[in-house]
């Protein structure tokens, strides 16, 4: 009789009707909509007439003849690429300096998760535009070494280069995930080790990593995710626009102009549906792959 | 395992170093906001001389609608959401640790399933579905899902929680007749205060910090939230008033800051126990 409370004596479970607003919103607002999207990349729709049906013609044009897609795959790619490797390297990285046993551990802590919980705002996206720009804080600061930078958000050479810096920025929250899994490993490991003449390297190499491979598998898919996810820095950085010259126009942004700029809401929707077929296909690679790399303790 | 001298003081070296580059920005930022507009591209100091706080007037009414109105619009839209994650949230999560029901698990699968799916695929049915509903321009679609249990995060942070309250409780309670009901406002509830503490502090957040869905929702001015209303001082690129900007730019953080400043401590669990942002 564990847990069993009463209720169910009077016909529909307790628990049917505390799920009722769940149920609306999963059916009203998730899976309803998700089908509805679906069926509406098969046709032309655009807000105003009514949907025609056009077959795979959005698919066969996003996969085959639109330039821009595959620029913003491009775009998009590279993005993920430079800017989750290195965020979580500065994570690790730090975690790393900060779990030994250093003082003043909860202000450094602090101070370095402060950029993760303002970065996603339109403040910190108009402050980045404003510091990389040519006469920019940054290319200030690098005038008093006398080095004269670009203007980096205008060159079409660099702009993907400070939203890459913007997200790396961020490293705090996975370091503060990466500390809750040094905290946890074992201890006696390292004394014996030291005993036995390992050199810090070694210990890293052979004993860190390896126990923290779930933590750092973790982090990865999270932040991979979040990175293909990104819409509110290139919007604000490029004006809405993508620019300069397409160099920061992620997939999502482009999709927001298709759907938003220029109505065309079922060439949107079949964009929408390949972003969630590439986000579950490096999801399951990265599982796939984890066999191969993820040490759980048995 | 304390490291010795030489060493703790490189460590303390990189540190300090590594804050210093970080934050500089935004305190760059918050000294800006009190220049005098000529002197915000030349200087690089932390210090404004001279003291200019006008740039904080300018950007209060620098705009046809006074900013006081985003911030108001900000605050609706954030509190409304903040209710209804915690109450919707908090029912779901108790039904599925602490109630036994047919499909139970299934449903639970079903959260955690739609925790993977980005906003972009149900993003166009919804927008049609709010645009004929006549909710454009209103805070209501960024409000009634929040009552509707559409944040699955936060359903799985207050789910781990109610795992932990032990079942004697909710057997003492059902021995003494109480509904399942009373056991989730009684006992569940009070016990999870620090989860719904944990769950509202962040769903303020992201609410505030959110662009895209009022982006895509709001369109009248007069409804604009704190983060439209910065981004109209980027588009009237015509006057460039950065100092006005900055002000404001510096005001639409102040929220966020607080929390920071006097959570600080609860923030860093939520994220360490549930990997939140």
């Amino acid at each position: 009789m564990a847990g069993r409370p009463t209720a169910r004596r009077r016909g529909i479970p307790a628990g049917y009707i505390f799920l009722l607003p769940w149920f609306l919103g999963f059916f009203g607002l998730t899976l309803g909509p998700a089908l509805a999207s679906l069926a509406l990349s098969f046709t032309n729709y655009d807000l105003i007439g009514t949907p025609g049906w056009v077959g795979l013609a959005n698919y066969v044009r996003i996969l085959t003849a639109d330039s821009k897609v595959a620029e913003s795959v491009r775009v998009t790619l590279l993005y993920v690429a430079l800017s989750v490797p290195f965020k979580l390297g500065f994570a690790l990285a730090i975690a790393m300096i900060l779990n030994r046993g250093i003082a003043g551990l909860p202000l450094y802590r602090a101070l370095f998760y402060l950029p993760s919980l303002l970065g996603a705002s339109v403040a910190i996206a108009t402050l980045w535009r404003t510091v990389f720009s040519g006469d920019g804080l940054l290319n200030k600061v690098l005038l008093q070494f006398g080095i004269h930078g670009p203007s980096w958000v205008s060159d079409p050479d660099t702009a993907i280069y400070t939203l890459v810096a913007l997200s790396v920025w961020q490293f705090g929250s996975p370091m503060i995930i990466f500390l809750a899994g040094l905290r946890q490993l074992p201890r006696d490991i390292y004394e014996a080790a030291s005993l036995d003449g390992a050199t810090p390297w070694y210990q890293f190499w052979r004993i860190t990593t390896p126990l923290l491979t779930p933590v750092i598998f973790f982090n990865l898919v999270v932040q991979t995710i979040d990175a293909f996810k990104a819409f509110t820095p290139a919007f604000i950085i490029s004006g809405g626009t993508g620019g300069p010259i397409n160099a920061t126009l992620f997939y999502t942004l482009y999709l927001y102009q298709e759907a938003f700029g220029y109505l065309r809401m079922g060439y949107a929707a079949a964009l929408a549906w390949l972003l969630v077929i590439a986000i579950a296909g490096v999801t399951a690679l990265a599982f796939l792959s984890a066999r191969r790399w993820v040490h759980y303790e048995a | 395992m304390k490291p010795s001298w030489p060493r703790s003081l490189l460590a303390h070296a990189v540190l300090c170093a590594a804050s210093l580059v970080m934050l500089y920005p935004l305190l760059w930022m918050l000294a800006s906001s009190f220049r005098p507009n000529s002197d915000i591209f030349t200087s690089i100091s932390l210090w404004p001389d001279p003291f200019a706080p006008g740039a904080y007037r300018r950007g209060w009414s620098g705009l046809q609608v006074s900013f006081g109105t985003f911030f108001n619009n900000s605050l609706v839209i954030a509190v409304l959401a903040v209710i209804g994650n915690v109450t919707t949230c908090s029912l779901t999560a108790f039904a599925v640790t602490r109630l036994r029901f047919r499909g139970r698990d299934v449903f639970f699968a079903l959260m955690l399933g739609t925790m993977m799916v980005p906003y972009q695929v149900t993003l166009i049915p919804q927008y049609i579905l709010f645009l004929h509903l006549d909710w454009v321009n209103t805070a209501l679609p960024l409000v009634v899902p929040k009552f509707l249990a559409v944040d699955a995060f936060f359903i799985f942070l207050l789910a781990q929680f109610f795992r932990g309250i032990p079942r004697e409780l909710d057997e003492a309670a059902v021995m003494d007749g109480c509904s399942a009901w009373r056991i989730y406002w009684n006992i569940a509830l009070p016990l999870a205060l620090p989860a719904l503490g944990t769950a509202a502090i962040f769903t303020f957040i992201f609410t505030w910090d959110d662009f895209f869905g009022p982006l895509v929702y709001l369109n009248d001015i007069e409804t604009f939230t704190v983060q439209l209303g910065l981004r109209g001082f980027l588009d009237s690129s015509g006057t460039s008033d950065w100092g006005a900007m900055f002000a404001m730019a510096v005001l639409t953080l102040l929220p966020v800051l607080a929390f920071f400043l006097f959570f600080q401590r609860t923030l860093i669990q939520g994220i360490a126990t549930t990997g939140l942002k």
